[in-house]
């Protein structure tokens, strides 16, 4: 069963009275469970092409339909639904929020969909022992080392249960080994049964993943090789 | 998003940036204090007004004329209510010579026909009764029936009141309940505990004045009528007088002071009333009786006012009506001021509106110029806050929820800037009552603060949310800040 599929999708920015044409024609399909990396190098089109598999940007052309939802129809406030239930974030800057601890952080999607702190707190403990910062939770961000940073931005990717997680060079912003906890973390998630979208210009990285799909100036192609 | 969460996350956003959220509230701090301010100054006139005419009869009316400068009470250092008595001019022998017209201020008697010197009184009785209220023949002993009297009467020099107008109103003004005169000056008075003499404000009144000015005494009694009739030297201080006089009512009660150095037996002291009756603020006054004072005082440079009290306070103008009539009677072509209580307190009241108003107006302008400045650090804030509000966006939070949160945030911070605006009033009052003014503080006054403080945040706080909410996720969460 497929989580993701697109096809054709064009994006284009207009830079003064040019156009950049970033995305040309993509299809792509991700299934359920499945660990996909997108690889390509800096200016190919891959954030762009996360942004919109994150609808956090918007298509020119194409259509693109997230865990039977039609993306390209949804209208705002489908979109932020989308955002909160299906699709778990994971950046490289971690964008976790300075001035709340670390379960404020967690649980900060769990509030969006009505729940009270409480209820929350509750329903995120399981993920915070399994990423191990139980004993972190009344940490701020800026009392955390960048492995443990980024391990609390995956928890609050995780704990709403998502669609898919769809992490942006997560392991960028970190040194060699907390890099290597990270994926880790990612093979044990993907093992657990959760779709893994990554995006990476890093072929060591991108090798992780179960299949990899590189971009090239804004075209797609199957396999790591060139 | 639950309100209540949403409400922990701006609370906890502001005490994280205490002291941004205290320099931002500055302007709303200062406007809510102002609000306060202007609410209790303005309040506190109000009962200021209300206090000053609290024992005020609502049917009493003042009449005095002010024709003209009385250049003989000036020149005598002479101080009399109602503007002094009015010189005829030059030349003007043959009595009341035309229209008064100018009757108020100043200016004599000018030309224009007819002369009545002639034809009215001097005929004997022939002024027409029918213009009289009561109707009937208007031949008060030989007031108009003989004619000398009031030739004599027309013929003076001055318009002075006195106590046969007091009589004549008395009997031809309907609608009256009681009538009274009193005038006051200003003399040297010594004695009790005084180092030296020093000025006081004389009242010369009749024994009717204190039952129509309401007035109380907390000791001794009031001036009788025998007291007048024998023009006794006798007098009844106020209590502030008999307090700066003899430390104490008591000690004042029985006591000697010298007015103009003749000596006068204190027969009462009065409570302490706080009102101006009669242009006399009873508090700070020396009460003789009327005839004791024409004697041994003012003499003829005086120029008293008469206190009618109305017996319908609905029929004020009628009863102004009857009293013009009576006294055009005997002074044709004068024009009297009328004052009657109502008057006078709209008057203080109209002017404390003014004041309310103009100090309203300055509570708008600080209230504006602080949500100016609650916009501005709420964009501030926005830009600053860009990122998080792009993470907000990409973990699902809609625009409502981060409109509310931004607004909420200004309407918090200006509740505060309200509260400690409301604090700050409180510290002031008590500068303000050192200096005076009276204030008086009321939940009414928090409340409307504490409002207003809440509004302007919110409002002015708008814009900022509204653009917030409007970013795009995206590009909020790469903006650099």
């Amino acid at each position: 069963m497929n989580i993701i599929t697109m096809q054709n999708i064009n994006k284009s920015y207009r830079m003064g009275n040019h156009s950049l044409h970033v995305l040309k024609n993509v299809s792509l399909t991700v299934e359920k469970g499945e660990y996909l990396a997108i690889l390509g190098p800096s200016g190919s089109g891959k954030s762009t092409l996360m942004n919109i598999i994150g609808c956090m940007d918007v298509m020119d052309e194409g259509t693109y339909c997230l865990d039977e939802v039609a993306v390209e129809h949804a209208k705002e406030k489908e979109l932020v639904n989308i955002r909160n239930r299906k699709i778990g974030f994971i950046f490289q800057k971690y964008h976790l929020i300075p001035t709340y601890n670390v379960l404020q952080n967690i649980v900060m999607p769990l509030l969006m969909r009505g729940m009270s702190l409480n209820e929350a707190r509750e329903a995120s403990m399981e993920t915070i022992e399994m990423l191990g910062l139980a004993e972190r939770i009344n940490h701020k961000p800026n009392e955390l080392s960048g492995g443990q940073q980024q391990r609390v931005a995956i928890a609050r990717a995780l704990v709403g249960q998502p669609a898919i997680l769809l992490a942006d060079e997560p392991t960028g912003a970190l040194d060699r080994n907390s890099g290597k906890e990270v994926l880790k973390l990612f093979g044990r998630l993907h093992d657990m049964g959760n779709t893994i979208v990554m995006i990476t210009h890093d072929l060591d990285v991108a090798e992780h993943a179960k299949r990899v799909v590189r971009i090239v100036d804004g075209e797609l192609f199957e396999g790591k090789e060139a | 998003m639950k309100p209540g969460e949403l409400l922990r996350l701006v609370w906890m956003n502001i005490i994280q940036n205490k002291f941004k959220t205290i320099m931002t509230s500055i302007g709303i701090i200062v406007g809510a204090a102002t609000i306060v301010m202007v609410i209790a100054i303005g309040k506190g006139g109000k009962e200021d007004v209300a206090d000053q005419f609290k024992n005020l009869n609502a049917g009493a009316i003042d009449i005095s004329y002010d024709g003209g400068t009385d250049e003989r009470n000036m020149e005598s250092g002479g101080e009399s209510t109602g503007g002094g008595g009015m010189a005829m001019p030059q030349g003007a022998s043959g009595g009341f010579s035309g229209n008064a017209g100018n009757a108020g201020t100043g200016g004599g008697f000018g030309g224009g026909a007819p002369s009545f010197g002639g034809d009215f009184g001097g005929g004997g009785g022939d002024f027409s009764p029918g213009e009289m209220p009561s109707g009937g023949d208007f031949g008060r002993g030989g007031f108009f029936g003989g004619g000398n009297d009031m030739q004599e009467r027309m013929n003076q020099e001055n318009i002075t009141l006195d106590e046969e107008d007091v009589d004549d109103i008395e009997t031809f003004a309907a609608g009256v309940t009681d009538v009274t005169i009193s005038y006051t000056t200003r003399s040297s008075v010594d004695g009790g505990e005084l180092e030296e003499a020093a000025t006081y404000t004389i009242g010369g009144v009749k024994e009717n004045y204190a039952d129509m000015s309401n007035l109380s005494l907390a000791l001794g009694e009031f001036i009788t009528e025998a007291d007048d009739e024998n023009k006794e030297k006798i007098c009844v201080l106020g209590a502030s007088v008999a307090e700066e006089i003899f430390g104490s009512a008591i000690e004042a009660y029985g006591s000697v002071i010298y007015i103009d150095e003749r000596s006068y037996v204190v027969n009462g002291v009065l409570e302490t009333m706080g009102t101006v009756s009669s242009g006399i603020s009873p508090d700070d006054s020396i009460f003789i009786p009327y005839a004791t004072g024409v004697k041994y005082l003012v003499g003829t440079k005086v120029n008293p006012t008469i206190t009618v009290l109305a017996e319908d306070v609905n029929n004020i103008d009628g009863v102004i009506a009857e009293v013009t009539e009576v006294l055009a009677a005997t002074y044709p072509n004068a024009e009297f001021t009328f004052e009657d209580a109502g008057s006078k307190m709209e008057a203080a009241a109209a002017s404390n509106e003014i004041l309310t108003m103009l100090l309203i107006a300055m509570a708008a302008i600080v209230f504006v110029v602080g949500g100016i400045g609650i916009m501005n650090v709420l964009f501030v804030s926005v830009k600053e806050r860009t990122n998080e509000i792009g993470i907000l966006k990409a973990i699902g939070c809609s625009q409502k929820n981060i409109l509310f949160e931004f607004l909420c945030e200004a309407a918090a911070i200006s509740l505060i800037g309200g509260v400690l605006g409301v604090g700050a009033s409180l510290l002031v009052t008590p500068v303000a009552r050192y200096f005076g003014v009276r204030v008086e503080l009321s939940l009414s006054a928090f409340l409307i603060a504490l409002l207003f403080a809440v509004g302007t945040g919110t409002i002015f706080g708008f814009y900022p949310a509204y653009k917030a909410s409007k970013l795009v996720p995206v590009e909020a969460l790469g903006a650099e800040t």
